[in-house]
């Protein structure tokens, strides 16, 4: 009876840590099974570079399916602004996050913004903060993720 | 029958402006467009500008004496019936200074090119707009500094997409302010050719519709319509930094518009539009006390108002505007003191415009030839001035054109403009006909380049 209530107790606890501990991403599992993975990278200043970076987005999902490519645009630097709350591109955002795209924001770029500010800049809500974006990216292209920066 | 048409004109955009508030929306939003900028997506800098260059000719036949009148030549400088020009040659930037809080935009611009504005200023160049823009207000943005200020279309929208070479009659007399010179000038009479005495006798540049002071407004939309407003007090003294006197102008500015498709000056949808301008001007008015250090000064009305609507879903285009002003009546580039006037100095006299009123309209028409860079264009504007005096004149011009695009960026204008001129309470050669009679039509050839 002790035995199984101490292997009962570990895993919850296993189930707790997974849990606690797992990436913000509810679907990256699923995605990370996609035939193709492709980390995108907005860094730029340059307005120009986020309508870019989403129509690259837009063009791979009707190039390979919704299901056959994992879509991740990691932002951070200047091109932080693209996941600003009230930025041009929101409903374009909002679009490509019902196909699976996740968008990946710096905590390092909001904590030097916030810096610069003097607030917080409000993120959009489909927003993933990461720890850092460069290591975000690093992650990802171990997982298998082909990088590209437009 | 101008007056039947005049009236259904008001009655269609008052019932519009009015009852369509909260149906009904338009082509570009001006207001908006000229020094707001995206959020988000903004430029610390972008420089920007554009080019013109032209060729006009004045096909117009002198007087008796074969003289010419400003209207028989090409400006700014009216020596001549035909001229190559660089029109405008404008360059600026706009942005937001600080992109991570790009709720602060601004836009500066400046003109070196030859037109009315460099013509009559002490340099040939000239800053056209310094604004700075906050729109950290929900429903009250709020810009300073120098600007288009909110008023009629053809003078509010941007000129780099105007569809022709020259601004109706309307427009270009009663809304292009022109500010009586500093020193006494007097009128200059007809030349002969080559002009001995510059006809353009104003030292200082024309309004540009653009004003220093400061601008409430913003836009709402919802679903596909649009409403826009605007307040704006200024200097009520165009281009000129400073201000001459202690009055300022207020600009009254509603739109509301049923948006089709696109973004930026070339959206399309149906737009309706009012406005309306109230300021005083200061200066020698009734030729008293002149001296070389100055003069007596006095205070004169200038009141503006109109209304319009504005309909752009490819191929066709449709615009119609009414306007009418009150004080302040230019009589022309010829005669730079005591408001524009002739009358001897005397305010009240029947051909001096200090206290006259006028009035016009405007019917435009485009059609963008389906799969071709072709686009047609045709306009019809009328304009009375000193209305209801004795030297009322009438202007009447047809306008055919013709614009090919060679890109997004690059399109070339041909206008031929088909123009009459007359006194009407005067027969042929008689009064001011003696100098109008003669006045017809004038070919051009603009060619833009967006940068």
């Amino acid at each position: 009876m002790k035995r199984w209530s101490q292997r009962v107790t570990t895993l919850a606890v296993a189930l707790w840590a997974v849990t606690a501990y797992a990436p913000a991403y509810a679907d990256a599992k699923s995605s990370s099974m996609a035939d193709s993975k492709v980390v995108l990278q907005i860094s730029d200043n340059d307005p120009s570079k986020q309508e870019l970076v989403l129509n690259v987005a837009n063009n791979l999902i009707e190039q390979y399916g919704q299901d056959q490519i994992a879509i991740e645009i990691v932002a951070f630097g200047p091109g932080m602004r693209l996941l600003f709350a009230n930025n041009e591109n929101k409903g374009r955002i909002q679009g490509l996050t019902t196909k699976n795209v996740r968008f990946s924001a710096c905590k390092n770029t909001i904590t030097a913004m916030t810096k610069q500010l003097g607030y917080e800049p409000e993120l959009n809500a489909k927003a993933v903060r990461v720890d850092a974006g460069a290591g975000r990216i690093m992650e990802l292209v171990k997982e298998g993720y082909v990088l590209i920066k437009p | 029958m101008h007056m039947t048409i005049k009236k259904t004109l008001i009655a269609a955009a008052t019932a519009a402006a009015l009852g369509s508030l909260h149906t009904t929306a338009s082509a570009a939003d001006w207001v908006m467009l000229q020094g707001t900028e995206p959020v988000g997506t903004s430029s610390r800098a972008e420089v920007w500008g554009f080019i013109q260059t032209q060729y006009q000719k004045n096909t117009s036949d002198p007087n008796a004496s074969n003289q010419y009148i400003p209207n028989k030549l090409v400006g700014p400088q009216l020596t001549s019936q035909e001229q190559f020009n660089v029109n405008r040659a404008r360059i600026g930037v706009r942005g937001a200074g600080f992109p991570l809080d790009d709720k602060v935009n601004y836009f500066l611009l400046a003109e070196f090119g030859k037109n009315a504005i460099t013509e009559s200023s002490s340099g040939s160049t000239h800053v056209t707009d310094a604004s700075i823009t906050l729109n950290h207000i929900p429903g009250a943005r709020i810009r300073t500094g120098l600007f288009k200020y909110p008023g009629a279309e053809e003078g509010l929208q941007a000129i780099h997409v105007f569809d022709y070479v020259n601004f109706t009659n309307v427009t270009n007399q009663l809304m292009l302010e022109r500010f009586s010179s500093t020193y006494y000038g007097a009128n200059v009479p007809p030349q002969t050719l080559p002009v001995v005495n510059s006809l353009n006798a104003f030292n200082r540049p024309v309004g540009a519709f653009r004003d220093v002071g400061i601008q409430i407004f913003d836009a709402f939309t919802l679903d596909n319509w649009e409403a826009t407003y605007a307040v704006m007090i200024g200097n009520g003294n165009g281009l000129n930094f400073g201000d001459n006197d202690s009055n300022k102008d207020t600009y009254l500015y509603l739109a509301a518009e049923k948006i089709f498709s696109g973004t930026g000056p070339l959206r399309e949808g149906l737009k309706f539009f009012a406005w309306s301008q109230n300021g005083k001007r200061t200066f020698n008015g009734d030729n008293s006390a002149i001296g070389i250090n100055g003069a007596v000064v006095e205070e004169y009305d200038r009141k503006r108002s109109g209304l319009g609507v504005k309909y752009l879903a490819r191929p066709f285009r449709v615009t119609a505007e009414y306007m009418k002003g009150k004080g302040m009546i230019w009589n022309g580039p010829d005669k730079p003191s005591f408001a524009l006037t002739t009358g001897g100095g005397n305010p009240n006299a029947d051909d001096n415009g200090i206290f006259a009123e006028a009035s016009g309209y405007y019917l435009d028409g485009g059609w963008y030839i389906p799969s071709s860079n072709w686009e047609l264009d045709l306009r019809y504007d009328i304009y009375h001035r000193l209305e209801g005096r004795t030297n009322e004149l009438e202007f009447k011009t047809i306008t055919y054109g013709a614009q090919y695009h060679f890109n997004r960026k690059t399109r070339v204008a041909i206008n031929y403009e088909d123009i009459s001129a007359t006194a009407v309470n005067f027969g042929a050669l008689a009064g001011p006909n003696i100098n109008l009679d003669g006045v017809s039509g004038v070919y051009s050839v603009q060619l833009t380049h967006i940068f």
